[in-house]
């Protein structure tokens, strides 16, 4: 109970240090500006240096291990209420005997590991007919070096199953 | 109005001033009834394009152009998974696409499409060596070219180098647009907020799946606040009686808040592999089974940067042309320029986009 009360004085702390710096920034900036230029310069000249010294302020608070931790402390409630709610539909869908999104997750997984045996498979197979052909137009004598062949594998494209071009759609 | 105030006593200027100010006011509130309907109105891509290549969800587009392409060799650009690409072709004299097809490139545009939450599982691995792959292939077919021009932008620039250091025979020039590559400093604020300490996305992509779109747009509106929640809106009310002004706002907006959720695996290798182990600088970068290797890349090289970059600033970007293997680098930094005026800013359109579409013509057939 002490730390967080010592953690939210020590946010609150860098917080009022951000506004007081601001202002005497502000307060810099408006000082530094003559009776000579028109008005609405004046005052547009004023306010862009308030707002750069804002910007600058806000920056380093933004860096601060305050608002860091602060903005941890908020992600992990938005996580949390998020997961709860998870939860709590994850139940209900159970309860009425509907998929919830844990179930369709788990298909959704075995259906890309399926995927994933079956295109290894088929680079396997595509490398075998690519000696098969060299081998069959004689080109077996000369057999790549082994670091060059393992690098050629490595840039083979993985091709999708459901690729489809527009003319083929036709 | 300050030019015609010919008065010497303060008092008066102030005066004449605030009547000034009270007729821009009202000129301004005859615009507002008619701004969503405006916003609504805002053309999503302006140059000519059909769709020549699906799969899934991704959509590849070919710009059409009145003469036929000077250069064999097609140029295709990638965008990130964060927005939707049509920043490349925003708005008439604004438009990346357009300076390159009017330069005589066969050019194509991947739009990757708007994740569902079946794409969840989706890896880099499925979007660099599965989609991009095919999307080569398919060109490969199309227009009988060995190889192909590239160019990357934001995240997009990043995918780029990762598919053009695995597949280098594939590609003949790579172009990167603001592409973080080097994750080592913390200029960014995004580096730093996503350091392990401060962020555990296991936890957040296991619970979230894909990374929701108002997560992205929140955290990319906090590294500036001033600017969004301040100077924006100020500036808006000032300027929205001048036609010209509202139209470029609305344009840009609108693109802005068109977010899109990114894949969960992708996000969480992303942020990671990149953000926070910064593995593709020491080529230890896994994209499935293979390792991006940034030497592999010999092709030419032209790095774009902006030097007011807040998402991908310089040191992120700029150690790139060093890494790769190519001998045939450049890069070229816009200095006062931000993340999206690089691409569609006035200066951009007059400075960098001529060099770089000269720098890829002496490189293409």
């Amino acid at each position: 109970m002490s730390d967080n009360f010592e953690k939210t004085a020590e946010q609150a702390a860098a917080f009022q240090k951000i506004w007081m710096e601001s202002m005497s920034k502000i307060m810099q900036t408006a000082f530094a500006f003559g009776n000579n230029s028109p008005p609405p310069d004046v005052l547009k000249q004023i306010r862009s240096g308030i707002f750069q010294a804002l910007a600058q302020s806000w920056e380093e608070f933004m860096r601060s291990p305050e608002f860091l931790e602060s903005m941890k402390q908020w992600m992990d409630t938005a996580i949390n209420f998020r997961k709860m709610t998870n939860d709590f539909m994850a139940k209900v869908r159970n309860e009425i005997q509907a998929p919830s999104r844990d179930d369709i997750d788990t298909v959704m997984l075995t259906v890309r590991h399926m995927e994933k045996r079956l295109l290894d498979r088929v680079e396997e197979l595509a490398v075998r007919i690519e000696k098969l052909d060299s081998r069959l137009n004689g080109h077996a004598a000369q057999p790549a070096p082994k670091v060059a062949s393992s690098q050629a594998k490595a840039r083979e494209p993985r091709k999708s199953a459901r690729r489809k071009t527009k003319s083929e759609a036709a | 109005m300050s030019e015609s105030a010919p008065y010497s006593n303060p008092w008066l200027q102030w005066q004449r001033a605030a009547l000034d100010e009270s007729f821009a006011a009202l000129g301004r509130m005859t615009n507002f009834p008619t701004l969503w309907e405006r916003a609504k109105r805002v053309r999503k891509g302006v140059s000519a394009s059909e769709v020549v290549y699906e799969e899934d969800r991704l959509k590849l587009l070919h710009y059409r152009s009145d003469s036929k392409p000077r250069f064999k060799t097609p140029l295709v650009f990638t965008y990130a998974l964060v927005n939707r690409p049509y920043i490349l072709d925003l708005k008439k004299g604004r438009s990346v696409v357009a300076n390159f097809v009017n330069h005589g490139f066969d050019t194509y545009l991947v739009d990757w499409g708007v994740p569902t939450p079946a794409d969840r599982h989706l890896t880099l691995d499925d979007y660099i060596n599965g989609y991009m792959a095919n999307v080569m292939d398919y060109l490969f077919e199309r227009t009988g070219a060995k190889s192909l021009n590239v160019l990357g932008y934001c995240m997009g620039g990043t995918m780029s180098a990762m598919f053009t250091a695995l597949h280098p025979e594939r590609v003949k020039n790579l172009i990167l647009l603001a592409a973080p590559i080097d994750f080592s400093s913390n200029d960014s604020l995004l580096n730093l907020w996503t350091r392990p300490e401060n962020f555990d996305v296991d936890k957040f992509v296991d619970t979230f799946g894909n990374c929701p779109p108002e997560f992205l747009q929140s955290t990319f509106l906090l590294l500036r606040p001033v600017g969004n929640f301040l100077e924006k809106p100020i500036n808006f009310y000032e300027n929205m009686h001048e036609e010209k002004f509202l139209e470029d706002f609305l344009t840009t907006e609108s693109w802005l808040n068109d977010n899109i959720p990114v894949p969960g695996e992708v996000y969480r290798q992303f942020v990671k592999y990149l953000y926070q182990q910064n593995l593709l600088t020491q080529n230890r970068m896994p994209v499935g089974k293979h390792i991006v290797n940034l030497q592999n890349i010999t092709c030419p090289v032209l790095n774009l940067m902006a030097g007011k970059d807040d998402l991908v600033p310089c040191s992120q970007g700029m150690p790139f042309t060093n890494l790769v293997g190519s001998k045939d680098r450049k890069t070229i930094l816009l200095d006062g320029s931000g993340h999206i005026g690089l691409a569609i800013g006035g200066r951009a359109q007059k400075e960098v986009w001529p060099q770089a579409c000269e720098w890829l013509a002496q490189r293409s057939d």
